[in-house]
């Protein structure tokens, strides 16, 4: 079984190296998206299983990019998750309501990332990170 | 004189009274104050919504109007004109009351003075307006410091999050092995960072509190179970100092009225304080009970060993940004928030915190919240003594997803969009939607208490059901579903007082709430 895909969106190339790197420590393929305009397609190009969304994006910001996601029938099944620095119960309302899958808060714990992105991917999860694995 | 005439309305039904100041007036010569004189509240409350006046002389014996009430309901008609109150020799206790309730001055009838009038009048529209530039320049500037504060506060976590993510890849040995003594340090480092967000939340906490913005939902909430819960979480760090963390709940505490997301912060706060303030082999205890004082509410107490708190500091540890005085205890300070975000959650939730300390003995800190109780918040569908009230409908609204919960988030979102969404369908402002009343499950039931009959009861479902179904359009995989029941005889007993009815009825309604929770939960969840 290939390994699950995920899209890391985020325009900070530090936090982005970060999550790759413990990304790919569990068997997750990464790709990367660092402003609104290429999100879609990098999104149409990888076809990943799952996005991880920040919400201070440029070109219009996440909530742009998470509604240009989910106009394209294609794409529009694949779940978000918001990694954002913005917080708020109006901001995670909105993610909520604009069809993210959940909202963490910067910085999240890795352990917490892991567990979301598991449940997130549904029960046929394939990937089984490697013993000892954190 | 070259200023403009003052344009003053006088209230004073006394026509002796009003002829004297009309006397007073007229001395000062034209052009200096247009006077406009009413004899009853109803009239000056149409002039004052009409406008155009500068200051208003109210006398607070009214045919129509008695004491501070006309002053509340002057200042409530035209909130920018100041309001002068009139009063009798005897009635100064009453005209002090008149201005903490917002009147600018008080003048005692007899006891004017020909020239004073004019000046009291000008000095009370000059001190008026200069206190509402000073608060709206006071109100200005907290928005800013908020938005600022606000600004900060999410432009700090980009970084703070490279930092962690770093850390803890070194730390967790992703890139290459690390030594014991890096291992060590490295720890060091996360603490740090995870301090570093706490501050960080507790900014953002402080803006959304004074922001009005803070949500808060209270249901029936477990204080024994919070309490556990947080004591167990704070346990490590407790051990780490050599103090004793220990608990105590009183079996006869059972569930508060509460946002149990709010009360665990509290909880996290004071007991964080108290185990920084407590030295080597000191004791920090969490106990709640009943409160003695109102058998309404549950009193909880962080009881420390540690160093105390000086008498004339009991009040200020509340405020914002207070700071301990130098303790002579090690350990970093903090932003001096906790305490006054404790403040600010207890107050929203209808308690009270305070503290009681005896310096190098420790300290107690208190606070309350009320006790969950049906009777209460069904209290005001039966207050009501009409014949229908006979009879009751319990609409019950089970909410699932087909595809199962994909947070605990999204679950908790929906669960409050459904809750709006019941709270327009209902029959009469005297209907209750019932809170939370269980854990988070797969399906989440709602309760909607009427005093009303088969026909009431079936309209509400009705409109239940067509909200629900629009609300569902935009939210795939959610089910619902939506039946009522009636209760029928529970015609009140001869005699029987309107409390006790109202306790009877909150029984009956717990025991099929409890029915309606026990059924075997069908729908389907991932």
């Amino acid at each position: 079984m290939p390994n699950k895909k995920i899209l890391i969106v985020e325009d900070d190339p530090d936090v982005r190296l970060g999550m790759q790197i413990r990304l790919e420590a569990n068997h997750y393929e990464t790709f990367f998206a660092g402003d609104v305009e290429s999100t879609v397609p990098a999104a149409q190009k990888h076809t990943p299983d799952l996005i991880l969304l920040d919400l201070g994006l440029p070109g219009g910001g996440g909530f742009k990019a998470m509604e240009n996601v989910k106009a394209d029938p294609a794409l529009a099944a694949i779940p978000i998750i918001i990694v954002s620095g913005r917080t708020g119960q109006e901001t995670r309302a909105r993610a909520l309501k604009d069809g993210a899958k959940a909202f963490l808060e910067k910085p999240v714990d890795n352990q917490e990332l892991l567990a979301v992105i598991r449940q997130a991917l549904g029960p046929n999860e394939t990937t089984h990170p490697k013993p000892g694995a954190p | 004189m070259t200023e403009k005439p003052l344009r003053v309305l006088l209230v004073e039904d006394s026509a002796g009274d009003a002829r004297l100041l009309r006397e007073m007036f007229r001395s000062e010569g034209p052009g200096s104050f247009v006077l406009t004189h009413v004899e009853r509240m109803s009239e000056a409350l149409r002039h004052l919504a009409v406008g155009g006046l500068d200051i208003v002389l109210l006398d607070m014996g009214l045919p129509d109007g008695h004491g501070l009430d006309t002053v509340r309901r002057a200042l409530a008609a035209a909130p920018g004109v100041p309001v002068i109150v009139l009063t009798g020799l005897d009635d100064e206790a009453l005209a002090a009351q008149a201005m903490k309730e917002g009147a600018q001055d008080y003048l005692i009838k007899g006891q004017i003075e020909n020239r004073a009038l004019p000046r009291a009048l000008r000095h009370a529209i000059e001190r008026y307006r200069m206190q509402a530039e000073t608060d709206f320049l006071r109100k200005q500037q907290l928005q800013l410091k908020d938005e600022f504060l606000s600004h900060v506060s999410h432009e700090l976590r980009s970084p703070l999050t490279a930092i962690y993510q770093f850390v803890s890849i070194v730390l967790d040995g992703l890139a290459g092995e690390v030594n014991p003594k890096q291992h060590e340090y490295l720890q060091n480092a996360l603490k740090n960072s995870r301090q570093l967000k706490s501050m960080i939340d507790d900014l953002l906490e402080v803006t959304h509190a004074e922001g009005a913005k803070l949500r808060i939902d209270p249901q029936l909430t477990s204080i024994p179970d919070l309490i556990v819960e947080t004591v167990t979480t704070l346990q490590e760090t407790a051990t780490a100092k050599e103090i004793k963390l220990s608990w105590d709940a009183a079996p006869s505490v059972t569930s508060a009225y509460a946002d149990p997301t709010r009360v665990r912060q509290i909880l996290i706060i004071l007991m964080d304080n108290a185990l920084k303030f407590t030295p080597k082999n000191g004791t920090v205890k969490v106990q709640s009970r009943v409160s003695e004082e109102d058998s309404g509410f549950v009193l909880v107490e962080v009881i420390d060993s540690g160093c105390g708190i000086l008498p004339d500091m009991t009040e200020r540890i509340f405020e914002r940004l207070y700071q301990a005085p130098d303790t002579g205890l090690a350990g970093r300070r903090g932003l001096g928030l906790g305490l006054h975000i404790c403040k600010e959650l207890v107050l929203r939730q209808g308690g009270k915190i305070w503290v009681t300390s005896e310096p190098g003995h420790g300290s107690t800190f208190s606070f309350t919240l009320p006790i969950f109780s049906l009777v209460k918040l069904i209290a005001p569908t039966f207050m009501v003594e009409q014949p229908e009230h006979d009879s009751m409908a319990l609409v019950v609204i089970e909410l699932g997803s087909q595809s199962g919960w994909l947070s605990r988030d999204a679950q908790m979102e929906s669960f409050q969009q459904v809750r709006d969404v019941l709270g327009r369908c209902m029959h009469s402002e005297l209907d209750v939607l019932l809170p939370k009343m269980g854990t988070p499950a797969a399906t989440e039931f709602f309760f909607i208490v009427a005093a009303t009959d088969e026909i009431g009861g079936e309209a509400i479902t009705k409109r239940a059901r067509q909200r629900l179904s629009r609300y569902g359009q935009g939210q795939p995989g959610l089910t619902y579903t939506v039946s009522y029941r009636v209760m029928r005889p529970t015609n009140r007993i001869p005699n029987e007082s309107v409390e006790d009815y109202t306790e009877r009825m909150a029984i009956t309604i717990q025991e099929m709430v409890d029915e309606e929770g026990s059924r075997k939960v069908t729908t389907i969840a991932q």
